[in-house]
């Protein structure tokens, strides 16, 4: 059973990775995080709380994802590649792991109603899908823009009886989706748990949504090792927040001969000022409640992010990441749109397997990779590509 | 005599209206005045300040401007910065409060630098004798009151009730305004929905009030001119003046 371990890159008591994190919230939400902070030292080593976690995860959400040696891909490549099944979750996407773990927090803390800021709609349907299952009540923060561009999404949350607030203000994505979650919550302070979807926000969620991640790292490394008895050379992700990348570094980060890398978006291009590349061209400040590397103008005025992916178009990133670029414990480069697409088709055609154009750019990057040959790689497959049918079709055209 | 702090957005509809407007409330009745700083994701805002932050920022308004009008107005009008903690990050907190210290500003009022965060820069802010305005929120219970209020400066901001600015909601205050009492000497002034209809009684217990999205509103009226959107305000001031000293 999945239980976290006390990580070498644990934040202080008041959440610093090194100068990253924090909390800078209003102090009508101090409160709440401090309460948060204390629960969740109660539970993070917990046999009692991870065993309710674990039952979800095995029966509700079909772990352990399997990690898949991707035959065709490998041969081309003349690489050893494992992608790891994240997209095979229930829901779609490893977004569920986190969720499950702050749905039975909320239970525990006696609040009913649950709100919760989504980019791709993949953390909104998670969350949904877990209010539903728990018997919470469920609103859902999502950028006018991205309402547009994944319907198919807000459908599936409406679906599962959750209220979907399309978010009108700024650039109407991800960040002012949060913006207005955390309006929501300041306001409703009392009696309202907020669910975080990534390893970002005021301490103590990137710390928490780490440890809820990290047993796509735990399972990774057990399933490596079983299947080639060595550690694998490259692990790679992609990062909007930064979740599904640190869930899957986590368990790889001590051992010196594994490269974790981190794919941010780089949209149409890193050269541009269209790119959702916070810690290649982002410098650090202080955005939604923490402190970490931000796409921001001379004054500190946030910047608005693209990418194809509504997961990672977001001008930050989460503050363990901003940490780790500094201290070099996780290497970062960037996939565009462009390239993120061609693999889309590419992993469809040669494996069967769709995969959300996020998780794309993970899979982009294998063909950038200097001297793969021989190689032994794990990709993160992070989610299945059903919630990007509507915009593929838009942009593909086959005979 | 209760005190009156009138918040006002910088910037909009330009810097040459926010220092003309500002000098006129200091001789309304606003004995202390909150410049705002806009920010592009302003969190513990409702959608009347958010809305000037954003038409000011599309006006061009840049950090600079905000320099440019404290020189007018401070030397006139007691003076504080109201922004959110990057926009001052980004300058450099030792170059912020050295400039502000320069220009007799008298504290800073940062939203999202709760007190732990706050810690850093306590001796930044001693060193230049300018006030980090402590804040106390209805949900803080009398212990972290305590801590918080330990060495508030100038005021201290009580919430008027868990929310973002400009809202309608009503809390009773009595209970934490004699907490903050018995733990600090320092004035309180509350905040967050003050206007002319609920001064009065949102200035009850307490040392003053905060008053910011009911002048912003006039701000924003396309069909006031500039003579007219400034008259309407200092109106407003003397009138919550009044109204919190009957």
């Amino acid at each position: 059973m999945y239980i976290p371990s006390p990580s070498t890159f644990d934040p202080d008591t008041n959440g610093h990775f090194g100068i990253f994190g924090g909390r800078y919230v209003p102090e009508t939400l101090m409160p709440a995080l401090l309460e948060l902070h204390d629960e969740y030292e109660k539970i993070r080593f917990s046999r009692d709380f991870w065993s309710e976690v674990d039952y979800y995860l095995k029966d509700y959400v079909g772990r352990p994802s399997p990690l898949y040696f991707a035959a065709n891909i490998s041969k081309e490549l003349k690489a050893r590649i494992y992608l790891k099944r994240e997209d095979l979750n229930h829901t779609g996407a490893h977004k569920v792991n986190n969720v499950i773990a702050q749905g039975l927090m909320a239970k525990r803390l006696g609040k009913k109603k649950i709100i919760a800021e989504t980019g791709a709609g993949q953390h909104g349907v998670a969350t949904a899908t877990i209010c539903a299952l728990l018997g919470l009540e469920c609103e859902i923060f999502m950028g006018a823009k991205d309402v547009a561009r994944q319907e198919l999404n807000v459908f599936r949350m409406k679906l599962l009886g959750a209220t979907v607030h399309a978010v009108e203000s700024g650039s109407c994505t991800l960040k002012d989706a949060m913006n207005d979650a955390i309006r929501h919550w300041v306001t409703h302070a009392r009696d309202t748990f907020y669910i975080i979807g990534t390893v970002a926000g005021p301490h103590p969620y990137p710390m928490m949504v780490r440890d809820f991640q990290a047993i796509i790292g735990w399972e990774a490394r057990a399933q490596i090792l079983e299947k080639e008895n060595r550690l694998p050379d490259t692990v790679i992700a992609c990062i909007g927040g930064g979740s599904n990348a640190i869930g899957m570094f986590q368990h790889f980060l001590d051992d010196k001969e594994v490269t974790c890398i981190g794919i941010e978006a780089g949209g149409l291009g890193v050269e541009t000022e269209q790119h959702g590349a916070s810690l290649l061209k982002g410098r650090p400040g202080v955005l939604h409640g923490q402190m970490s590397y931000l796409l921001q103008d001379p004054d500190g005025q946030i910047l608005e992010a693209h990418s194809i992916s509504a997961g990672l178009d977001y001008p930050g990133i989460g503050p363990e990441h901003a940490f780790h670029k500094e201290n070099r414990s996780v290497a970062y480069d960037n996939i565009t749109d462009s390239e993120a697409l061609d693999a889309f088709v590419w992993l469809s055609q040669k494996e069967g397997i769709i995969p959300a154009f996020e998780s794309a750019h993970a899979i982009a990057y294998l063909k950038k990779i200097d001297n793969i040959e021989g190689k032994l790689i794990i990709v993160n497959l992070s989610g299945r590509g059903d919630k990007d049918m509507i915009q593929a079709k838009e942009i593909l055209h086959f005979n | 005599m209760k005190q009156l702090v009138a918040y006002i957005t910088s910037g909009y509809p330009d810097i040459g209206f926010t220092t003309d407007l500002a000098l006129a409330l200091g001789e309304s009745g606003v004995d202390q005045l909150e410049l705002g700083v806009p920010f592009s994701d302003p969190v513990a805002d409702g959608p009347v300040i958010e809305k000037a932050n954003f038409r000011s920022l599309q006006n061009g308004f840049k950090f600079e401007d905000l320099l440019k009008v404290s020189k007018e107005v401070a030397p006139h009008v007691d003076t504080l910065w109201m922004g959110y903690f990057n926009l001052f990050y980004q300058y450099g907190m030792q170059r912020l409060l050295k400039e502000a210290a320069n220009l007799h500003v008298k504290g800073m009022i940062i939203p999202d630098l709760p007190y732990e965060e706050a810690q850093s820069y306590s001796k930044d802010f001693n060193q230049y004798n300018v006030a980090n305005i402590a804040f106390v929120a209805p949900t803080d219970s009398p212990k972290r009151i305590e801590h918080i209020v330990s060495d508030a400066k100038q005021f201290i901001y009580l919430v008027a009730y868990t929310g973002i600015t400009g809202s309608g909601k009503h809390e009773n205050l009595q209970a934490i305004l004699r907490h903050i009492k018995s733990y600090s000497h320092t004035p309180v002034y509350v905040g967050f929905g003050v206007n002319a209809n609920t001064a009065k009684e949102k200035a009850q217990g307490a040392d003053g009030v905060i008053v910011g999205s009911a002048f912003v509103t006039i701000l924003l009226d396309e069909h006031l001119s500039y003579t007219e959107k400034i008259k309407e305000c200092t109106t407003l001031a003397s009138s919550i003046k009044q109204k919190i000293n009957e």
